[in-house]
């Protein structure tokens, strides 16, 4: 559905997006995962059509988006992180204009309007003024929006931002349903574990490269070199510090008050021959788990120096 | 034109509320007031002439509200545009447009025609006011006519030039600034530029005549005006400052026959599709340059498209 290869983006001597490349599936959710300034945003500009490559390539659903720009900008629905809404407007008379703005006939305007809204949970603020609406609202109203001309692709910058623990639960949802009827979504956050149990492939990006691309799993394989093993112990921790530290697949050992973080590298066998060996030598042990490699983590070691490497 | 939905959208918001009918009604008021003071002085001096009943006083009537609604026009049509891309901008709304199919023109065309017809509201509302004057006769309907012709041109050159500055500078502010100041150089730089050229250049054998220096005055608006008013503007003070009679000349430009206001109508047309073609292709975020060179990419599809 959407392909950017080699895409580059100068302003001056600086490189905004650096030769980015990506390749989404009809019906995918791609998450694009990068800290501020990374070059999300000026990627997803040049999608949606609101900013010319310096060089690469855009096409959408086989369109190349600098031979055809209207075609593609028929296929997207754009999501900015920031935007605007106009004052002295209702809730269906913005939805009227946008219907307008993509050349949506009069009579069916309203009923895609009254879908929409419904969609987005704001059915009951129809005849509200836009401006009046709470932060949560105008997302989900500038979603609805985006939604308007029944885009196969929607390319959404940062939706849940700025939002409440309350209205990322409701925007994430709504993001659910939208997966659900099939669209293609291209999503962005600087926050990677948003956006893992909702997305199909992620990729982070750090300096306007890409670092590292694919699903969720692959990512965690490709990155989950050491693992950690944690360990409570009852009683006096000496004795099995030592033990763990005299093995051959343990790398670095830390304890603090209550734990002993041990990272190895091994598989299941070899930690229950470690559990055994525990016990056998009277060290109480009353917790014994192997940590998963938590997502932030993934990102942090991703992201310090990963251009350099990826490179 | 409403199947613009950038002009129903704006007609829509501005229009609403108590804003737009206040003011259409304060500038009634005012307008209304000037007229029944001028028959009311009128009426205060007929009593000491023969002539009760003086037809000059309506010509002065008109001259003198022509010329109102006139700076009207000049100053609050640039004010309207100056801020209309520039606006949008900063009140981030114009990426959800530009992001759309909606054309750059077609958005640059909405908010020209919106500006102006807001302000020709204001001019159309005051015409039966300004018809009293027919109850006194010396002016025909084809003088007011020409008149709203001059002021929807007028109106359309000051938005297309507002609107272009709104496209060039980020802040409405800055936008607004330089788009006066262009106003301002039009009005007073080109009788200044003609003093100049009066002073140092006339008395030399080859320059050009003063028939042909006097062309670049034909882009001030001022001047296009006063020479709609030739044979009835004595006694206004400003309309005589700029009339062809004060730099010495016959009151037409030149071999030619044309009259100041219709080469100054003329300029005002031009320059302002100028000024839309130029601010259309400025907001375009994917614009190729003003001569589109295709690419390899482009030229090998064309070559695809005609072997098919």
């Amino acid at each position: 559905m959407l392909v950017v290869d080699n895409l580059v983006k100068s302003y001056g001597k600086f490189k905004a997006v650096d030769g980015l490349s990506l390749d989404i599936g009809e019906g995918h959710i791609y998450g694009f995962v990068g800290a501020n300034g990374a070059g999300k945003t000026t990627t997803m500009k040049i999608i949606a059509g609101l900013l010319k490559p310096t060089s690469g390539k855009v096409m959408v659903d086989g369109t190349d988006i600098s031979e055809n720009p209207k075609a593609v900008k028929r296929k997207i629905g754009y999501m900015p992180d920031f935007f605007g809404v106009y004052d002295d407007l209702k809730v269906t008379e913005y939805m009227d204009f946008y219907s307008g703005v993509y050349g949506i006939p009069k009579p069916e305007r309203k009923k895609i309007a009254d879908q929409l809204l419904e969609l987005v949970n704001l059915s009951d603020k129809k005849d509200s003024y836009v401006d009046s609406l709470s932060r949560g609202m105008k997302q989900r109203l500038c979603l609805a929006r985006s939604l308007i001309h029944n885009p196969k692709l929607l390319v959404l910058d940062e939706p849940a931002s700025g939002l409440d623990p309350r209205a990322r639960v409701e925007m994430k949802e709504i993001l659910k349903e939208l997966r659900n009827m099939g669209k293609t979504i291209l999503i962005s956050s600087h926050i990677l574990p948003e956006l893992a149990e909702l997305c199909t492939s992620i990729g982070i990006i750090e300096r306007g490269k890409m670092v590292i691309s694919g699903t969720v799993d692959e990512i965690m394989r490709r990155i989950s070199h050491g693992k950690t093993l944690r360990v409570k112990i009852l009683g006096d921790m000496e004795p099995a510090v030592r033990f763990l530290k005299e093995q051959p697949i343990i790398s670095r050992i830390s304890a603090a008050s209550e734990f002993i973080d041990a990272d190895f590298d091994g598989d299941s066998d070899v930690l229950a021959d470690i559990l055994k060996n525990l016990i056998k030598n009277d060290i109480r042990v009353v917790s014994f788990t192997e940590l998963e490699k938590n997502l932030e983590s993934v990102f942090m070691h991703l992201t310090i120096g990963g251009v350099q490497n990826a490179g | 034109m409403l199947a613009n939905p950038v002009i129903e959208k704006e007609l829509k918001t501005k229009m609403r509320g108590w804003k737009s009918p206040a003011l259409i009604s304060a500038y009634l008021c005012f307008l209304g007031f000037i007229v029944l003071l001028f028959y009311l002085s009128s009426r205060e001096s007929a009593r000491y002439s023969a002539d009760y009943f003086n037809p000059r006083v309506a010509l002065e009537l008109y001259n003198s509200i022509a010329m109102l609604q006139f700076f009207l026009l000049l100053f609050i049509t640039p004010a309207m545009t100056a801020a209309a891309i520039s606006g949008e901008r900063e009140r981030q709304t114009l990426d959800l447009v530009l992001c759309t199919n909606l054309s750059s023109s077609s958005i640059v065309t909405g908010k020209i025609v919106v500006s102006i017809a807001h302000v020709l509201l204001l001019v159309t509302a005051s015409l039966p006011i300004l018809a009293t004057v027919f109850l006194y006769g010396g002016i025909r309907i084809t003088d007011l006519l020409l008149l709203f012709g001059f002021y929807l041109l007028m109106a359309l050159f000051m938005g297309s030039l507002g609107i272009f500055c709104s496209t060039l500078f980020k802040k409405s502010a800055v936008s607004m600034i330089v788009t006066y100041i262009t106003i301002f150089c039009l009005i007073s730089g080109t009788p200044i530029l003609l003093a100049i050229w009066h002073v140092f250049i006339m008395h030399n054998q080859n320059a050009p005549t003063l028939y042909d220096a006097m062309s670049f005055m034909f882009s001030n608006p001022v001047f296009g005006f006063s020479s709609l008013f030739e044979g009835m503007s004595r006694g206004n003070m400003i309309l005589e400052i700029f009339s062809m009679r004060t730099y010495g000349m016959p009151q037409t430009t030149g071999n030619f026959m044309i009259k100041p206001w219709m080469a100054n109508m003329a300029f005002n047309l031009v320059a302002s599709v100028i000024f839309i073609l130029l601010a259309a292709w400025k907001i375009n975020p994917v614009k190729r340059g003003l001569f589109i060179r295709k690419t390899e990419a482009q030229k090998a599809n064309q070559l695809k498209n005609q072997a098919v």
